[in-house]
């Protein structure tokens, strides 16, 4: 464009009056087959684009977001894990010499050299020479951060207890839903229930917590076997945990054989009304 | 068309392909989004449900006002929506008005003012309605109270939507 | 008709230059996978930018459901995903999206190492590149939050833990992002939904414009 002095004005503007015809500009910048961007080189991105496009619509359409239930700060045996991006942040943590006492190393001093000699590569690799090959200590040590961070993505990943935390963080569905929703909350066992603790790992309507406790609003037991359970406890539930009158017991256990309905006098059957 | 115009140059062929190739990726990420933006649009009124508002036996021929209240589901928040009726008895007929003011939308009252007995009076802008909704003319009102759906059911009066009397 | 719109256009605000620099380029034999297939690692800048639109947009589109709150913010989300149409594309697109733009942007940075772009005279463009490399983990960082379900509450629990251990400021880098010093909740889920949807963006955009602006300017590095 003509600038200073030689520049026409169109009336009182400073837009310039003499036009740019539209014929592509020669580039012979760079030797070999040159293609134009717009249409020819463009049209054949948007078809690379197109086609990704169409693979991501089917993985959004084929493996819906993941959605786990209501967060629960309260839950303490919940395994929490980062988004897999930050996984190898998170398993540095784990080592012995970034951690504990050293946790500013893991923390602060290796992720911040990493990502510091990353921004800084162009001053810390300053030669002329661009092909990876003719720069070793660049590229080695490029080729060892990139490994390293996979290395340790990949540990976290493998040590993660997938199957529990997916079980952990598992929605109710709707049937469950509906029974924890129909738990009597006025009836004498109910009461008894949180008195005696069973609330703390069982939920306030018997939906249990995560890994504390299983939900038990569809427990398969007689009144008497679940009497038995809260006195002598059942695989991780220790014993002990009732400490009551029999009378008490007596209640409680038929209070949850009920599935937290004594007085419907059934937590196979699923109230559908509503 | 003239002859000319079917020779496409090559440039001209790769335009167009260009431009369809880029509505279509255009269309692909726009139109499931437009879609779950207009769903509010688009989903089926629900039926909307009858509500026992009063017994028969306490209506007269005096419009009284009832209130009744129900749940309402908005998206992922629910609540308890209260709503007034002024309801009547005329013959076996019931009638049962909404007490919006279909000028701007403020209460009506039966009976409200010295001046006007036996109507429907708007404090705001002095709307007036007579006893069956019309409005009366030279008053800001254009159109009649809306009338509630009505059904009686075991001497229960059960109250649907309410919807203009035009 | 559209002709004489644009010559109007154009007479008055001299808008040829504009489209003419982005669209009147050759394009060299060397990034152009035509020519040689190697060359397809020159596509992952743009499929970057490409899954980034889609991240703006379908980002747009589900904060008309979406409410900030911890009491809301789970119904809202299960709302829009279960009850409203297309509700599962649309945060199937946010949430692999998310994923998928690290991963491309981890292999354009890649490339771009391996293939020494961004030595002299495009040192700022690599800089600049870097910081939309962190914005972008910022990003993936809170937006994981707003769900607030299980998962992700428990993974900003240990992010936050992890900012905590860092000495001098790593409390008060804790407190500026949770909202508070020792809970993690109401305010913590708003502030990551300001930061995530106005401050991070705004920074995204700021530095991808730069980013182009810089590679029209400097052109393509050349063949190696």
């Amino acid at each position: 464009m003509h600038r200073g002095k030689g520049m026409k004005f169109v009336g009182d503007s400073r837009v310039p009056d003499n036009k740019k015809p539209n014929i592509p500009k020669d580039y012979s910048e760079f030797p070999g087959n040159t293609e134009a961007f717009w249409p020819n080189f463009l049209l054949k991105e948007w078809l690379v684009g197109a086609v990704f496009l169409i693979g991501f619509l089917c993985l959004t359409i084929a493996h819906p977001a993941p959605l786990e239930r209501l967060a629960d700060p309260t839950d303490s045996g919940y395994i929490p894990l980062p988004d897999w991006y930050f996984l190898f942040l998170y398993q540095l943590l784990k080592y012995e010499y970034a951690s504990g006492q050293l946790t500013v190393i893991g923390a602060v001093i290796i992720p911040g050299l990493a990502f510091g000699a990353l921004l800084l590569a162009p001053w810390l690799d300053t030669g002329p020479e661009r092909r990876a090959s003719k720069r070793p200590i660049a590229t080695s040590l490029m080729v060892l951060g990139v490994l390293a961070t996979v290395y340790l993505t990949w540990e976290s990943v493998e040590s993660h207890n997938w199957e529990e935390a997916e079980a952990q963080g598992e929605m109710l569905d709707e049937e469950e839903m509906e029974a924890a929703e129909s738990v009597d909350m006025e009836a004498a066992g109910y009461e008894i229930y949180s008195e005696q603790g069973c609330i703390g790992c069982h939920g306030d309507q018997l939906q249990g917590s995560g890994a504390a406790g299983p939900p038990i609003f569809d427990v398969p037991y007689e009144p008497d076997d679940v009497a038995d359970i809260a006195v002598n406890g059942i695989g991780e539930m220790p014993a002990g945990q009732f400490e009551g009158s029999d009378e008490d017991l007596q209640t409680l256990a038929e209070f949850i054989s009920s599935g937290g309905n004594p007085e419907e006098g059934g937590g196979e059957e699923e109230e559908s009304e509503e | 068309m003239s002859e000319k115009k079917h020779n496409v140059s090559r440039r001209q062929f790769l335009t167009y392909t260009l431009t369809g190739v880029g509505g279509f990726m255009a269309a692909g990420v726009i139109l499931p989004m437009a879609r779950f933006a207009v769903d509010p649009v688009l989903k089926a009124g629900a039926e909307s449900d009858m509500y026992a508002v009063a017994e028969v036996a306490d209506l007269t021929e005096e419009p009284q006002r009832f209130d009744f209240s129900y749940e309402q589901v908005d998206a992922w928040y629910q609540s308890e929506v209260t709503e007034t009726a002024w309801i009547y008895r005329e013959g076996d007929n019931i009638v049962a008005l909404s007490p919006t003011c279909t000028h701007l939308g403020c209460t009506v009252n039966w009976d409200a003012n010295e001046d006007y007995p036996d109507q429907f009076f708007c404090p705001c802008h002095f709307g007036r309605f007579e006893k069956d909704g019309t409005n009366i003319a030279g008053t800001p009102p254009t159109e009649p109270l809306h009338k509630y759906v009505t059904e009686v059911r075991d001497g229960t009066v059960y109250l649907g939507t309410a919807e203009p009397q035009i | 008709m559209l002709q004489r719109v644009y010559d109007w256009v154009d007479d008055r605000l001299d808008i040829t230059p504009m489209w003419r620099d982005i669209a009147d380029h050759e394009v060299p034999e060397h990034v152009n996978p035509a020519h040689h297939f190697s060359a397809f690692v020159y596509c992952f800048g743009g499929l970057t930018f490409f899954i980034t639109v889609i991240q703006i947009l379908s980002g747009m589109f589900l904060t008309m459901y979406y409410v900030p709150d911890i009491v809301n913010a789970y119904e809202s989300v299960r709302y829009l995903q279960g009850e409203v149409a297309f509700g599962v594309i649309v945060r199937g697109m946010h949430h692999w999206g998310a994923s998928l733009v690290i991963v491309m942007m981890f292999l354009h940075t890649l490339r771009v190492f391996f293939t020494g772009s961004y030595k002299k005279p495009r040192e700022l463009n690599w800089v600049v590149g870097v910081l939309i490399f962190f914005v972008m983990l910022g990003l993936g960082f809170t937006g994981y939050l707003l769900p607030w379900d299980m998962k992700a509450y428990f993974a900003t629990v240990v992010g936050l833990e992890i900012a905590e251990s860092v000495p001098v400021v790593g409390e008060l880098t804790k407190t500026l992002l949770a909202g508070d010093p020792e809970i993690i909740g109401a305010q913590t889920l708003t502030r990551f939904f300001a930061i995530h949807v106005f401050f991070l963006p705004g920074a995204l955009l700021g530095l991808l414009a730069a980013h182009f602006i810089m590679i029209r300017k400097q052109g393509i590095s050349g063949p190696l």
